[in-house]
């Protein structure tokens, strides 16, 4: 999967705005959206409401994960756990770039929200590295993926897969005569 | 960053073989050193250094690795197949005490590609041989990921210089999600960009031009 | 040694590893069927010798040379095979039309080819969308707004848009256009993707 691709995905996910301006409710394919009023707040998809924030339309909410506070309690928990703790949000890396990138002016305390991101980011990174290297190593055959995210998973994604194959592979070597084809290759 | 429409046809891991693989073929076109058990009448043109209009019993000699595979497998007495060097017990012992320190391109470069073919013939060492081929793979195993997951677009022509050619691989597709993930984080993922193979064919045309 | 020539189109391939289609080898590929020509010859000669004066000795060399044919049959396959992907990546990368320094190198039956892919690519696109038609080379990656800004790398004449304007795609001129007009345009290294 391409990164870009994880992100259209992740700008399904609700945000909740205030919007400006008076519409009534739409009828979509993806669901229905809507009603506009202003100064009332509701949950629209992040891809609507940044559209609206670039047209200058709406005031977006941050989720309440994206606050300091929490994010550094979330990022001593990461730090010190031995495995994977379940992420502020499973969008969170993305959501974090769609809407500081678009919505900074919304968001307090907007940097400091991106370098605490980024570092429960690499923190988990590093981590997944770690238990992919245990789990070849250890020659396991099963893993829980629990708690990670699609975009961590699909950053190491390709190249786990190819090592445990090779791996499958030498391993079976151990075993003769079990995956010597019928015929040979010229 | 580029999604590449040009898919060549992966090789087939270890043992088994891709038909069309590029890379399945050259690696099945090593030569190892084989004796001959029978008398092969007509060919001897092919054995350059003697005059004989055939290929003697007992002759040494170098064979691609697709024809010993034929052959033997056909009948197991046309021909005896010798253990390259890097399999033999002298440097299985130096792989397993420290896997890391070996240059496999040098040794290879399909050292565990050729390694899993010899084990299609039957020899005493085979359960060794394999059980080195997989250490060893595990050994060096965190090296290979971590270079491929560190180097931020810099060369890695040094890294990968000692990588054997599945190694390579491996590297490859690490550094392929390493980099779309920066492209992303950066936002050149949302950037239309030229098709690479337009790019290089036309910096060919430049030298084509120039030389 | 036998089959060195089809080993060598292989190489020649793999020495252009990026998708490149280089020439192709007519010769080589004619000196690999004339070498498995021979072989064939020298295995009929050699079986009926077997057969008619009970030569058994002569079982081992029939059997190496029946292992050299099916290697060339191998090469010459993966040979064409892999080219076939090349060309096929081209009509994505180039769109149908392809320049004519790509298109020189290659054979008449893989330009014949190239054309078939072409032709049961567009019918596909064409049946789908409920009639509308749907170019499925469009939109890669998932789009993040109808216009883009986009600036002209080389001159390339006139470009009609949707609503019939025309807009001149002169060196260095800076866009406003429809993504879906320029995305093809944009890979062929014609138009730049201006991003602020």
């Amino acid at each position: 999967m391409d990164p870009s691709e994880v992100e259209f995905l992740a700008e399904k996910e609700l945000v909740k705005i205030i919007p400006n301006f008076n519409l009534d409710k739409l009828y979509l394919i993806g669901g229905d959206l809507g009603p506009f009023n202003p100064g009332l707040p509701l949950y629209v998809p992040v891809w609507l409401a940044l559209n609206l924030k670039q047209r200058q339309k709406c005031r977006v909410v941050p989720p309440d994960w994206m606050d300091v506070e929490k994010l550094e309690e979330m990022r001593e928990l990461e730090r010190n756990a031995a495995t994977f703790t379940p992420a502020p949000c499973p969008y969170y890396m993305e959501l974090t770039k769609l809407l500081l990138n678009h919505a900074s002016d919304n968001i307090p305390k907007a940097d400091e929200i991106r370098t605490l991101v980024k570092d429960i980011w690499d923190t988990r990174i590093a981590k997944l590295r770690l238990s992919a290297d245990s789990f070849i190593t250890q020659q396991e055959a099963h893993a829980k993926l629990d708690n990670l995210t699609l975009m961590e998973i699909n950053t190491i994604r390709g190249f786990l897969l190819e090592s445990l194959n090779c791996m499958y592979k030498l391993r079976s070597n151990l075993q003769p005569g079990s995956s010597k084809g019928p015929l040979a290759d010229y | 960053m580029e999604s590449q429409s040009y898919l060549p046809v992966q090789p087939g891991v270890c043992m088994e073989e891709n038909f069309f693989s590029l890379d399945d073929i050259l690696l099945s076109h090593q030569r190892l050193p084989i004796r001959t058990e029978v008398s092969f009448p007509r060919l001897g043109f092919l054995e350059k250094s003697s005059d004989s209009p055939d290929i003697p019993m007992g002759t040494k000699m170098e064979l691609p690795l697709w024809l010993s595979k034929g052959l033997y497998e056909q009948n197991k007495r046309m021909l005896s197949v010798e253990l390259p060097k890097v399999y033999r017990e002298g440097w299985r012992t130096v792989f397993n005490a420290d896997p890391n320190v070996v240059d496999l391109h040098k040794l290879g470069p399909y050292y565990y590609g050729l390694g899993s073919q010899m084990l299609r013939f039957d020899s005493p060492e085979n359960p060794e041989i394999a059980q080195t081929l997989l250490q060893t793979f595990i050994g060096r195993f965190r090296r290979t990921m971590d270079s491929s997951q560190n180097a931020y677009n810099e060369d890695t022509s040094a890294l990968v210089e000692r990588l054997d050619c599945l190694e390579k691989t491996l590297f490859v597709s690490g550094q392929c999600g390493l980099n779309s993930f920066q492209g992303w984080e950066k936002g050149q993922a949302c950037q239309l960009s030229a098709s690479s193979l337009v790019l290089n064919y036309r910096k060919r045309k430049i030298t084509d031009v120039q030389s | 040694m036998f089959c060195e020539k089809a080993v060598e189109l292989i190489r020649e391939l793999q020495r252009i590893s990026d998708g490149q289609l280089p020439a192709f080898n007519e010769d080589g590929v004619r000196q690999v069927l004339q070498e498995m020509e021979a072989l064939y010859e020298h295995n009929q000669a050699d079986v009926n010798e077997t057969k008619s004066e009970q030569r058994a000795d002569l079982l081992p060399s029939i059997r190496l040379r029946h292992c050299c044919l099916l290697r060339n049959q191998r090469c010459v396959g993966a040979y064409l095979y892999d080219r076939l992907l090349r060309i096929r990546a081209l009509r994505w990368e180039y769109g149908s039309v392809l320049p004519a320094n790509v298109r020189f190198h290659m054979s008449a039956e893989e330009l014949q080819w190239f054309t078939c892919y072409k032709k049961s690519l567009a019918s596909f696109m064409r049946s789908l969308g409920g009639g509308g038609g749907l170019d499925v080379t469009q939109d890669m990656r998932p789009p993040k707004s109808l216009y883009i800004q986009v600036r002209c790398v080389k001159d390339h004449g006139e470009l009609e848009i949707d609503d019939g304007t025309l807009v001149l795609l002169k060196k260095n001129s800076q866009h406003f256009l429809p993504r879906w007009k320029c995305e093809h345009l944009i890979r062929q290294g014609i138009l730049e993707h201006v991003v602020h």
